[in-house]
């Protein structure tokens, strides 16, 4: 007997794989429960491939959207439509990555608990947006497609980000129907998602660019006759602006002065300031990824350096990383990241709160000022500071031609000098026409309901 | 209790949520202090050496008989050590039975055994019969009547009758916290099968305690670990296809009937040595019926299908291959008993393959090198054969590409969640969201998933009462298998030691199989994990396997399958 009760170790070996397999589980279990939680497609995390969990509110505590069960969004319409965009519908048509990338703030899980909460799931996700400005922004658009996005340019809030076409989470319309492109792109966030032909906003980098690189070129003059030859091309002009100073050029949006300052930097260096300003870049945050734009001047004809100087040519830019760098010439040259969730909590336990995400310095201080100063110039002098009661606003219109008979793109951007509206902005939108004429109002209005929604 | 019923049933949502939220603290502290009861005497119980007879030699030296199955040799691990060089390494073995009479068999040794001057190859010892072994010779002295009972009052007796007895009530008290829970939670739809599946292993526990009682026997360890099991395998159940309940508690009773009946067989070694050709027949017998008249489910032919009922005879073989492969020491030191053994295991293993299921295969081979070990003690035997299962699986796998493709996904499941890791990502997915604490029972998700209650039943228990619970279950296993091991060493046969452990090993092997795979630290193999997933078959088999454990249990009173000793003699049938 004693050699067979021996034997029985052998039993205790398959005890001992059992358990040493179980121990590496377990401590797999420990280290990666969080992560399988938050996994794609986790059932108590996600419904379809929206998050299942939780409720959204904006900066003021109005809810957007409660994530139980079949979500609700919010009673408002027009709520619904101009914050769909960041809140994703029930089918998952769009792309809206930031609340997804809070999965296990918002769940609140830790290992004791999983994600059991006491009667109920999820957190409270609070957004930087306004909805009074969403709101505002949107009816500011009317039918125009295009978007409209301002940040704090001191902390990174978002505070408006409205994009067009939208359509309702409650009542989504038949695409099938659509015969006149009315919802051309309907599921895409244009902010964060589209590229657009800068135009004339692009002066700002190339003036920036100059001042970097060219001494004398606040003192230099510039005669415009209406066109300026490059070899057999043509950059053309609006009107004849005759002889005019940096400020006056800026102010003028003179095609043919920036050809010719655009001659005196040279496509490489161009190129090379437009990297170091970031306006191709991505901008990350929140989990969204901003597609990257395109300035490619560097291997090219001197008349496409002009062209692409102008932001025409194959000149592409993202409004939420053209807005960033606005927020950074704002800041003296050195930027923040916006952010669109500002804190995530659970049963009154905050799981996250956003910090200010500060970028590198991207210009010097001097060049920042003086394109601060240009800028504020443009507003007094052209675009009407009476539009903007009670704001020193400072900004650049854009009109891009885009080609194949079709109206240009009006853009514009800037921001708010004021120490208490410390807002960068941009506006763009396609097919709209003259930047002056078209952005100019809808910007009034919207800087109007930023106003009143930082006031409050 | 309709009154009852329905107020419960309509209780307010907050109600429910305080209900829910104290049980997930209350279920594991519940369940922890009724296994550490029922674990902890399995774990201590002392061991101490029994003396059961004197051998006296002529020079009036005496040695004492410690087992009722001695070796005698030279060898240093025999039983009993005759250090003279005309005695072989492994010569005769001296066996004890139940009435308390005395075998010598000679087990091959060249000079033979002789018994009062004449050779003889196994004989029945009268007192003064004079061994002769290699030469040396010796008297046989029994123990008296009288030492032997004292014997039994000194050995560790099983728990009290009062121990059992709390141990079912807290069982009890979790089985009604249980059903409240599903019936909070789900209200009526399903009251009638809730009530069923908790009620009736309630019922049996209580029932079965009862009748030891009236046998007079008092250990209720095993089985209540086992009930433990059951229950949570009901809760599983319950919140993944409620209907299946009664199906299931109906397995859990032909599954105790079976337990009794092997319990039984096992009580008397002469009569459980006879049943041994009956379950070999048996065994056999179940795999070729599967083979003729089976029924292929997922790519695997082992399922008999008689009207609406759907069984798995592998599993019931499984039982019969543990009493085929026990054996009792005489046997065991002669060669030819393993070579039987090993014709009928490659009938078995050829049968498998034919069915084409592979973690049916790997628990019968895992069973295999198990009980050959033990009775060969030979680890060369052991490499050969797992030298064998290797070649063997690259040719199944090369053959079989269902299978390739289990292994394809193994540790890379993340990879291909929709795809080959969609059922392990989810459940490992709901496995974390259930925490340490769990979810509470019916508000998980895993009635989404494919045999949520089956293969991957501990996923849908980790999910609703938390990864502890689950750690408890894995425990209990071992600690079933740590008993079969530890009671080896005071087993009254080798036949009781070889067929607890061999049972144990299958339990372990499908707990390793299921648990292991699940969580993919191993490829899944779709194995069911014993007592708790739903199955007739695989519960039945569970319950037969655990007969060989219990019957190994030696302590004085604990197991109705080893006999008393009464003060007029032997208890009787």
């Amino acid at each position: 007997m004693n050699r067979v009760a021996g034997r029985a170790g052998i039993t205790l070996l398959l005890v001992l794989l059992l358990l040493v397999g179980f121990v590496l589980f377990l401590f797999e279990y420990v280290i990666k429960a969080e992560d399988w939680v938050v996994f794609d497609g986790s059932p108590h995390v996600y419904s379809g491939g929206n998050i299942g969990c939780g409720t959204v509110v904006d900066r003021d505590n109005i809810l957007l959207l409660d994530m139980n069960g079949q979500r609700k969004y919010s009673s408002l319409e027009e709520l619904r439509l101009s914050t769909v965009h960041w809140l994703g519908d029930r089918k998952g048509s769009i792309n809206a990555p930031a609340l997804p990338a809070y999965a296990s703030e918002l769940v609140g899980f830790d290992l004791l608990s999983g994600v059991y909460s006491y009667g109920k799931t999820g957190g409270v996700a609070q957004l930087t947006l306004s909805a009074d400005v969403q709101t505002a922004a949107l009816k500011a658009m009317g039918k125009y497609k295009g978007t409209i996005g301002v940040y704090n340019y001191k902390t990174g809030e978002l505070l408006c980000a409205v994009t067009t076409p939208t359509y309702d989470p409650d009542n989504i319309p038949d695409l099938e129907k659509d015969k006149d492109g009315k919802y051309e792109g309907l599921y895409v966030n244009r902010f964060t998602q589209s590229s657009y032909t800068p135009g004339s906003i692009f002066k700002i980098v190339t003036l920036s660019a100059a001042l970097e690189t060219i001494p004398d070129i606040q003192k230099q003059k510039f005669v415009c006759r209406g066109s300026y030859k490059i070899g057999a091309d043509e950059i053309t002009c609006e009107d004849k602006h005759w002889t005019q100073d940096l400020k006056s050029a800026f102010k003028n949006s003179c095609n043919v002065a920036f050809a010719q300052i655009a001659e005196q930097i040279g496509g490489e260096t161009l190129q090379k300031y437009a990297r170091q300003f970031q306006i191709t870049d991505s901008v990350q945050f929140d989990g969204i990824t901003t597609v990257e734009g395109n300035f490619e001047v560097a291997d090219t004809d001197s008349v496409n350096v002009a062209w692409g100087s102008i932001g025409q040519f194959t000149d592409q830019i993202n409004p939420c990383t053209f807005m960033t760098f606005m927020g950074a010439i704002a800041n003296g040259g050195r930027g923040v990241y916006p952010y669109v969730i500002d804190n995530i909590s659970v049963d009154g336990l905050k799981t996250y709160h956003a910090k200010a995400n500060t970028n590198d310095r991207i210009m010097s201080a001097n060049t920042a000022k003086i394109v601060q100063k240009y800028l504020a110039f443009n507003v007094t002098e052209n675009y009407g500071s009476e539009n903007f009661p009670g704001l020193t606003v400072c900004a650049k219109t854009g009109t891009a031609e885009v080609g194949g008979g079709e109206k240009p793109n009006a853009m514009l951007t800037g921001y708010v000098a004021d120490e208490e509206y410390p807002l960068a902005f941009i506006v763009a939108v396609e097919n709209g026409g003259y930047g002056k004429s078209v952005c100019v109002p809808i910007l009034s209005e919207v800087l109007a309901a930023c106003k009143k929604a930082m006031d409050s | 209790m309709n009154i009852f019923l329905a107020s419960i049933l309509d209780a307010p949502e907050q109600y429910v949520n305080v209900f829910m939220g104290l049980l997930r603290w209350v279920a594991p502290v519940l369940v922890f202090v009724l296994l550490l009861r029922c674990i902890m005497p399995l774990m201590t119980f002392r061991r101490e050496p029994e003396i059961w007879a004197w051998l006296r030699f002529s020079d009036d030296k005496q040695l004492p008989v410690t087992h009722w199955e001695n070796v005698i040799g030279r060898s240093k691990n025999s039983d009993i050590v005759i250090d003279f060089p005309t005695v072989s390494r492994n010569h005769a073995v001296l066996t004890r039975y139940d009435d308390g009479s005395w075998t010598i068999s000679d087990v091959g040794a060249k000079d033979g055994v002789r018994v009062n001057g004449k050779r003889v190859r196994i004989r029945a010892l009268k007192p003064e019969d004079v061994i002769c072994i290699g030469g040396v010779e010796m008297v046989l002295q029994p123990i008296s009547a009288k030492q032997e009972q004292k014997l039994a009052q000194l050995r560790t007796k099983g728990a009290t009758v009062f121990s059992s007895f709390f141990n079912v009530l807290l069982l009890s008290v979790f089985q009604i916290l249980c059903a409240m829970a599903f019936l909070l939670g789900n209200g009526t739809e399903n009251a009638v099968n809730v009530f069923l599946g908790f009620g009736g292993i309630m019922a049996s526990q209580w029932l079965l305690l009862l009748f030891y009682i009236c046998i007079r026997r008092t250990s209720f360890e095993v089985e209540t670990v086992a009930f433990f099991l059951c229950t949570m395998g009901m809760a599983v159940i319950a919140t993944i296809d409620p209907a299946e309940t009664l199906k299931q508690l109906i397995a859990m009773i032909l599954g105790i009937a079976l337990f009794l009946m092997v319990g039984w067989s096992l009580r008397d070694l002469e009569r459980a040595k006879t049943f041994r050709y009956v379950a070999a027949a048996c065994g056999i017998g179940f795999l070729l019926i599967t083979l003729v008249f089976g029924t292929t489910y997922y790519g695997a032919k082992n399922w008999l299908v008689i009207g609406s009922l759907s069984l798995q005879p592998s599993e019931l073989t499984k039982v019969c291959f543990v009493f085929v492969g026990a054996s009792a020491m005489d046997r065991i030191m002669t060669k030819r008993n393993l070579i039987l053994f090993i014709g009928y295991s490659i009938a078995i293993c050829g049968c498998l393959a034919l069915m084409n299921d592979f973690g049916t295969a790997l628990i019968f081979f895992t069973t295999f090198l198990v009980i050959a070990y033990m009775r060969s003690g030979s680890i060369g035997t052991i490499a050969l054969a797992l030298t064998a299962l290797g070649f063997a699986g690259v040719v199944a796998l090369r053959i079989a590409p269902h299978a390739l493709q289990r292994f394809s996904s193994w540790r890379h499941i993340w990879e291909v969640p929709f795809d080959a890791g969609y059922q392990q990502t989810k459940a490992l997915m709901c496995m974390a969201s259930g925490g340490f604490m769990g979810l509470g029972p019916g508000r998980g998700w895993m009635k989404n998933l494919f045999a949520a209650d089956s293969d991957v039943a501990i996923a849908t228990v980790t999910e609703e009462w938390g990864l502890i619970m689950l750690v408890m279950i894995v425990l209990c296993i071992v600690a079933l298998a740590v008993f079969a091991v530890r009671s080896a060493s005071v087993g009254r046969s080798s036949f009781y030691t070889i067929g607890a452990c061999t049972a144990a090993s299958v339990l372990l092997v499908q707990v390793i199989l299921n648990t292991l795979g699940t969580v993919d630290i191993l490829p899944l193999t779709g194995v069911t994990f014993p007592f708790l997933s739903n199955g007739g078959s695989s519960m039945i088999c569970a319950w037969g396997l655990l007969a060989f454990i219990k019957a190994a249990d030696t302590r004085q009173n604990a197991s109705f399958a080893v006999r008393l000793v009464k003060k007029g003699g032997l208890e009787d049938e």
